[in-house]
C-alpha cells in the first residue's frame, strides 16, 4: 500500500493517524498485499464462487405491510426533531 | 473529425411492492414526515434487515424480463454512504453477486434494431428524503422513502445517441410494466437514471473521459443534457475550453447547463463489503420455476398474436402492444364483445381520446375492460347509438361501476324501435328542408348527410343511422 492510498483511507474513514501508527499500518498491509499474492497465485478455474463462509441462506418475509411503531414513540431519544422530521446539522449551504 | 457519443445508462426503479425491503414499513408516498418508519429503517442499533421475498421475486422477473441470467445464489453488500438521509451510514446493495447479470434488450430506432447489453441487476433499498427550508439552521429528514426497494439497471456502455437513449429507456418501462413489477413513471420519480457519457474520435476503440449525470427524471432533460454534454466534450477536445475530468455532474434543465458536483467516486471509495447481517438469498428451482412461469407475453408476441389471430391490422397491434394497460382492458372487451376489430376501434379512438383529453397516459387506464366489451356490443347490436355510446363511455370513466345498458335506459339513449316516430320526425325534418332536399335530388350526397343529423338530434341519437337513412330516402323519392 502507497502512503497516497493510506491518506486517502484515513479520509474516508475520518481517521487522524500519527506517524508510528501509519508506519505500523503500512508494515501489516504489506503482509496482507503477500498473503495476497500467495492465493492470487493459485489455480481457481474450476473453483464455484463462495458467497459466504456458512452454507446458510436468509429466511425471507411475506410482503405485508403494517405499521407497529409510532412516529412519536421512535423520536422519544431524538436530540432535535420539528413537525415530525428528525433534524440534523445543516448540510448544505 | 468526426466523433462518436458512448453511453451506458443506470436505471434506478422502484419496485411496486407493499412494504419496504428489509422491514414492513409501508413502502407507499403520501404519509406524512416519518410516520412510515420502524427501528430497522431509521437506523437504530441492532436492528436486523429481513428480506422481502417480492423483492426477489421481481427482481428475478425484472432479470428475465431484460433476458438475463438469473444468479441462484444471491448477496447483499454494505455501499459506506455518509449523508443523513441513510441512517446506518451504508446502503445495503449488492455488488458481489447481484440477483441477474449478462442481459440483453432490443430497441428500435430510426436507425434500425439494436442490441443493448445489461451488466446486471441488483436490488437495493432507496435513501431519505432532506428538506432544507423548514429551518435555516438544521436540516430536517424524513426516513418514509428509506429503505423502499430498488432494482438498478446498469447498461454495458452501448448506447451511443439521445434517440437510442430514449428508445431503451421506453423499452424498459414497457418491459417492467408487462411484468408488473413497477410503475416506471418518470414525473413520479419511481424511474430515475443516471447517464455515464464520454466521447471519442470515430472509430477509435479507447473510451474517452466519462462524465455522469445523476437523477435524471425525464426523458426530454436527458435529451437535452445528452445534447448539451456531447457539445461541451468536443469542444473540449477540439478547442481546449476546459479540462475533462471524470466527475458527476448535475444537470439544470431550466439553464440547459451541466455543473460539475464532484469527483467521480470509484468503486473502492465505497468500500463494499458484504452484510454480515443478511444471509445469502437462494433461489431454489420451485422458486425460480414458479417466477418463469408467471411471466407475462412479450409485447413483440402480443403483437404478433393479435395480428395473425385476432387478424387486427399491423398498426393497430403495434399501438394496443405499447401499454399492457391497453392490452388487458383491449382484451377483456373482446372476450365480450367477440370482435377484434370493434374492440381495438373503440380502445384506439374513443378510448385514447378520452384519455388525451384528461391527460392520462395509457398506462393510468382502469377502465374495466369487461364493462367496455358490454358497451360496444350495444352499439354494433344498433341498441345504443354511437354517438350516445361515446357519453356512456365517458360516463364510464367517471364512474367504474357503471352499468352501459342501466344507464342507457335511465338516460333515454336506447335506440327506438318505434317506426312512426322515425316517420313523423323524417317528414318533419324533410318539409323544413327544402333546399337541402333539392341538393341531394341534384346529386349532393352531402345534403342528405345534413338532413339525416337533424332527424338524429331531433331523435336524440336514438335511432338505427342505416333504417333513418333508406327512410329518408324512400320519403324524398314520394316527394
Amino acid at each position: 500500500m502507497e502512503q497516497d492510498t493510506l491518506r486517502k483511507l484515513e479520509l474516508l474513514n475520518q481517521l487522524s493517524l500519527n506517524e508510528v501508527q501509519k508506519a505500523n499500518l503500512l508494515a501489516f498491509f504489506a503482509d496482507r498485499e503477500k498473503e495476497l499474492d500467495v492465493l492470487n497465485a493459485m489455480n481457481t478455474d474450476d473453483v464455484e464462487r463462495m458467497v459466504h463462509v456458512m452454507p446458510i441462506m436468509t429466511v425471507v418475509r411475506e410482503d405485508i405491510a403494517s405499521q407497529p411503531f409510532s412516529r412519536d414513540e421512535l423520536q422519544k431519544g431524538a436530540p432535535d426533531t420539528n413537525q415530525g422530521y428528525w433534524c440534523v446539522p445543516r448540510v448544505v449551504e | 473529425m468526426r466523433y462518436e457519443t458512448v453511453i451506458g445508462l443506470e436505471v434506478h426503479v422502484e419496485l411496486a411492492t407493499q412494504s419496504k425491503i428489509f422491514c414492513s414499513c409501508h413502502a407507499k408516498y403520501g404519509a406524512g414526515p416519518n410516520e412510515h418508519v420502524c427501528p430497522a429503517c431509521c437506523g437504530m442499533p441492532g436492528m436486523l434487515p429481513v428480506v422481502n421475498r417480492r423483492v426477489v421475486d421481481y427482481g428475478m422477473k425484472a432479470g428475465m424480463m431484460l433476458n438475463c441470467t438469473i444468479n441462484r445464489t444471491t448477496t447483499f453488500d454494505k455501499k459506506s454512504y455518509y449523508y443523513p438521509d441513510l441512517p446506518c451510514a451504508y446502503q445495503t446493495t449488492q455488488w458481489f453477486a447481484p440477483v441477474a447479470v449478462n442481459g440483453l434488450v432490443e430497441i428500435e430506432t430510426s436507425k434500425g434494431k439494436k442490441n443493448i447489453r445489461i451488466k446486471q441487476i441488483h436490488m437495493e433499498e432507496d435513501a431519505g428524503k432532506l428538506v432544507h427550508d423548514i429551518s435555516e439552521d438544521t436540516t430536517c429528514v424524513d426516513f418514509n422513502r428509506t429503505s423502499v426497494p430498488l432494482i438498478e439497471i446498469v447498461s454495458q456502455p452501448d448506447l451511443s445517441s439521445a434517440e437510442e437513449v430514449e428508445a431503451y429507456l421506453e423499452r424498459l418501462k414497457n418491459l417492467l410494466r408487462y411484468a408488473k413489477v413497477a410503475e416506471c413513471a418518470m414525473e413520479h420519480g419511481t424511474m430515475r437514471c443516471d447517464v455515464n457519457l464520454s466521447v471519442r474520435p470515430e472509430g477509435s476503440d479507447k473510451l474517452g473521459v466519462r462524465t455522469e449525470m445523476k437523477n435524471m427524471n425525464s426523458i426530454d432533460a436527458i435529451k437535452r443534457a445528452i445534447s448539451y454534454e456531447v457539445a461541451r466534450h468536443i469542444d473540449a477536445i477540439e478547442n481546449g475550453t476546459e479540462v475533462l475530468v471524470q466527475e458527476t455532474r448535475r444537470w439544470d434543465d431550466i439553464k440547459g447547463k451541466s455543473y460539475a458536483m464532484r469527483n467521480k467516486e470509484t468503486a473502492g471509495d465505497y468500500r463494499y463489503f458484504p452484510d454480515p447481517n443478511v444471509m445469502p438469498v437462494v433461489i431454489d428451482d420451485a422458486w425460480y420455476q414458479a417466477i418463469e412461469a408467471s411471466l407475462p407475453e412479450f409485447p413483440e408476441v402480443k403483437r404478433a398474436r393479435y395480428i395473425e389471430t385476432l387478424g387486427l391490422g399491423e398498426y393497430d397491434a403495434a399501438q394496443l402492444t405499447k401499454s399492457i394497460a391497453v392490452c388487458e382492458c383491449f382484451e377483456d372487451a373482446y372476450a365480450v364483445c367477440k370482435s377484434a376489430k370493434d374492440a381495438a376501434n373503440w380502445m384506439l379512438s374513443e378510448v385514447m381520446s378520452i384519455l388525451g383529453s384528461r391527460k392520462m397516459t395509457p398506462d393510468s387506464l382502469t377502465l374495466d375492460g369487461k364493462t367496455l366489451g358490454e358497451l360496444i356490443t350495444l352499439v354494433s347490436a344498433g341498441t345504443v347509438g354511437r354517438s350516445n355510446g361515446k357519453k356512456i363511455l365517458a360516463a364510464m370513466f367517471d364512474d367504474p361501476s357503471l352499468s352501459p345498458k342501466e344507464y342507457a335506459e335511465r338516460n333515454g339513449m336506447i335506440v327506438s324501435n318505434d317506426t312512426g316516430l322515425i316517420e313523423q320526425v323524417a317528414k318533419e325534418v324533410l318539409a323544413a328542408e327544402e333546399k337541402a332536399v333539392a341538393d341531394y335530388r341534384a346529386g349532393k350526397e352531402k345534403a342528405l348527410a345534413a338532413i339525416l343529423g337533424k332527424c338524429m338530434k331531433q331523435l336524440k341519437g336514438n335511432c338505427n343511422p342505416q333504417v333513418l337513412r333508406e327512410l329518408l330516402i324512400a320519403e324524398i323519392n314520394k316527394m
